[in-house]
């Protein structure tokens, strides 16, 4: 099948991703990346992101894909994506220098007439500031998720373009392109597409801050989160996909993002942020919740207590740390030994200054006085409480996301402690 | 939240406490005498803060290497009106002048919770600072004069109520409780003791003191516990200390119900490693020091 040649420059999670189901989708790709180790990693089949499906899919299209570090390799394609990363600081300020440069680059290589697709995350009013002509400069959403990305590439619930006119059709090639995805296609202005992008995940985070807010005061009044999803879900007005596992706070950077993108315009403009506001103080709070419960249940009556750390990522089946929730936990723990275990992301001394490698997810309970499983991997879940109580010389079981079951762990004599559950006795 | 400018700690060459008189002042004293730091407590007598020229006078008592905790205030008991107030910005004037003069080490403020509206129920060190009266005005105008004027870390403590044997001011709570149970051989509760509130012992306020200047911390942070009890839970915990009955009886409420609770995150990172005394401890503390002193 011949077809359009799309182009992807910045091979990040999201270009790799997005490129591979191009290519999966029947379209010649090009893939290129400044960084020279990059793309050698990927001409191996090595993506340096993990995903589940990720290597297989690059290998079985591989012979679709071009990878190249020359800027000019761009020109014959009919549409080029920009998917460079736009770096954050940790309080989620954008730096928008590397994709603007990009841009730049890749535009002086495209041919006259191909068409250049934003994709990366930028703030409402970028893409029509570009200085690009706009009849062939478009802003699309990514929504890809962490852990999650391939499907979601493959097989996204719609497309959202936003366009320096959305009464004019979109360009025969891009509309091509995204008409072989077989999902809805939304037009609108650039400055609503970009705005859409931060709706979502708003809406995300207001379903996230809540299921938060809700069981946090569940575990103080004995009731249980875990009850009251399902009625939730059953509510039409929810929805059975709304997200309501309660959490450590945000994190992943992204969600991070819009949300002081969203308060900073609204400062600009003067609308009312302050449940945003609210939003991030909250996820702030939350993501303390296992200090708390260690500092009560273990700290505040063990000398020197050693902590068994499971998990490193931000979430799972991805090798992201930004601003994740164990992370911040190592870095408050400092004075105490701890032992940590990511089936992915390795230990590293700048973590913790008594940081021990752990080679397994029990080896890191062993003569723990308290496990923290502080990324739900499904290796996790495989854990017998009985096996955990074997290795640990303490007691508690600090399970935020419940990988464990609760009453195998009691059976086990372990105090398992989590999210949006009655609290068991034994805080100070 | 704290930030140490000594990360690994180290006791400073010299402590001046001013206010090194009071409850508060008198166990902060201790405690650094206890680890062999010198400590300089002028009494009011010898140095009068809110009088004229005590900035001259405090200035030519300080070294650079010193640390200076400023604890001196007239407290609530001692009137919430507009003279207290003068009277106290008075002596954190003199105060400020003095570190203007002479640039010391380190500045440690005990301000105090009534920084924060009455009607905040989860405190932290991020919430809005809105005193509801002059005395909160009072600490955070001062808090704001110290950190402007000296050119040292400054680090500023918001304790909640501090309780303790030696506790002289008898405001509602474990000290008044115990004064009532020993004395009348009963608690009476404003309402039915429904607000809940947090209390910390005198030692673990002079201990994080201690710890404040070992690390020449600056910043801002709440000294409380993190664990609110209700005054009727807390008058029946102190009943318990006595022998025999001591009755608990509530009064008509004359004021609308709030609760205090704090969020004690940034002091367990700021010392990860420090055990705060748990309530029923303290108080069977408090009590034994009380009887022990009669």
């Amino acid at each position: 099948m011949s077809r359009r040649l799309i182009g992807f420059a910045g091979m990040t999670h999201l270009g790799v991703n997005s490129a591979v189901a191009a290519a999966e989708r029947g379209f010649s790709v090009i893939g290129f990346d400044r960084d020279g180790d990059q793309i050698t990693a990927l001409q191996q089949g090595k993506p340096s992101s993990v995903e589940p499906d990720l290597p297989e899919l690059l290998a079985k299209n591989r012979a679709r894909i071009t990878f190249s570090t020359v800027a000019d390799t761009l020109r014959s394609c009919d549409v080029v994506y920009i998917a460079e990363d736009v770096p954050t600081d940790d309080g989620g300020l954008s730096d928008l220098g590397p994709v603007r440069s990009l841009i730049d680059d890749v535009s002086r290589a495209m041919s006259v007439d191909g068409v250049l697709v934003v994709l990366s995350q930028v703030p409402p009013g970028f893409t029509r500031r570009l200085p690009r002509p706009p009849a062939s400069t478009f802003y699309q959403v990514e929504t890809l998720i962490f852990g999650r990305a391939v499907e979601r590439a493959l097989q996204p619930e719609r497309f959202i373009v936003g366009c320096a006119d959305p009464r004019t059709p979109l360009p025969g090639a891009l509309a091509e392109f995204l008409g072989a995805f077989g999902c809805p296609i939304l037009t609108m202005s650039y400055e609503s597409a970009e705005l859409s992008k931060i709706s979502i995940n708003m809406c995300l985070v207001a379903s996230i801050s809540t299921a938060n807010t809700i069981a946090e005061l569940c575990e103080r009044i004995g009731a249980d989160w875990s009850d009251i999803v399902p009625a939730l879900r059953l509510d039409r007005r929810v929805g059975p996909h709304a997200y309501l596992a309660p959490g450590l706070g945000i994190a992943g950077g992204n969600l991070e993002r819009d949300l002081r993108t969203f308060c900073h315009l609204a400062d600009r403009h003067g609308t009312d942020a302050s449940v945003v506001r609210a939003w991030i103080a909250n996820s702030d709070h939350r993501r303390d919740w296992v200090l708390g419960q260690l500092h009560e249940r273990v700290i505040a009556k063990t000398p020197e207590p050693t902590v068994a750390v499971l998990g490193l990522a931000y979430k799972p089946d991805t090798s992201s740390t930004k601003n994740s929730p164990a992370l911040a936990l190592l870095a408050a723990l400092a004075p105490f030994p701890v032992r940590a275990y990511d089936p992915v992301v390795t230990p590293r001394p700048e973590y913790h200054p008594r940081l021990v490698r752990a080679t397994s997810a029990l080896d890191a309970c062993a003569a723990a006085d308290a496990v923290a499983i502080m990324t739900p991997w499904a290796e996790f879940r495989r854990l017998a409480p009985a096996a955990v109580a074997a290795r640990l010389r303490g007691r508690t079981v600090i399970d935020p996301y419940a990988v464990l079951d609760a009453g195998a762990c009691r059976a086990s004599g372990l105090e398992h402690v989590t999210l949006g559950a009655p609290l068991p006795r034994g805080a100070v | 939240m704290l930030t140490h400018q000594l990360a690994t700690p180290e006791n400073p060459s010299r402590v001046i406490v001013l206010g090194g008189r009071g409850f508060i002042g008198r166990a902060v004293r201790a405690v650094l005498e206890a680890a062999g730091t010198p400590v300089l407590a002028p009494a009011g007598a010898e140095l009068d803060l809110a009088a004229d020229g005590s900035d001259e006078q405090l200035a030519a008592m300080l070294r650079d290497t010193d640390a200076v905790v400023v604890l001196a205030a007239l407290t609530p008991d001692r009137g919430r009106g507009r003279a207290p107030l003068f009277r106290n910005l008075a002596m954190a004037a003199n105060v400020c002048a003095a570190v203007e003069k002479v640039s010391v080490a380190h500045v440690v403020y005990f301000s105090s919770d009534a920084v924060y509206p009455t009607d905040l129920a989860r405190i932290t060190e991020a919430s809005c600072a809105q005193p509801a009266d002059l005395y909160g005005a009072m600490h955070l105008t001062r808090e704001v004069m110290l950190r402007t004027s000296a050119r040292a870390p400054v680090a500023i403590l918001r304790p909640t109520l501090v309780y303790g044997a030696g506790d002289t001011h008898n405001s509602y709570g474990p000290n008044r409780f115990r004064r009532m149970a020993r004395t009348e051989r009963r608690i009476a509760l404003f309402g039915e003791g429904e607000e809940q509130r947090d209390h910390i012992l005198v030692d673990d306020v002079a201990a994080l003191a201690s710890q404040v200047l070992r690390h020449r911390s600056s910043g801002t942070l709440n000294l409380a516990t993190g664990l609110s009890i209700s005054y009727a839970e807390l008058a029946h915990k102190v009943a318990a200390l006595f022998d025999g009955p001591i009755e608990v009886v509530g009064t008509p409420r004359q004021n609308p119900i709030t609760h205090r609770h704090f969020d004690v995150t940034a002091l367990r990172k700021a010392f990860p490693t420090f055990q705060l005394t748990p309530l029923d401890t303290g108080l069977a503390r408090a009590h034994r020091e009380m009887l022990k002193a009669e």
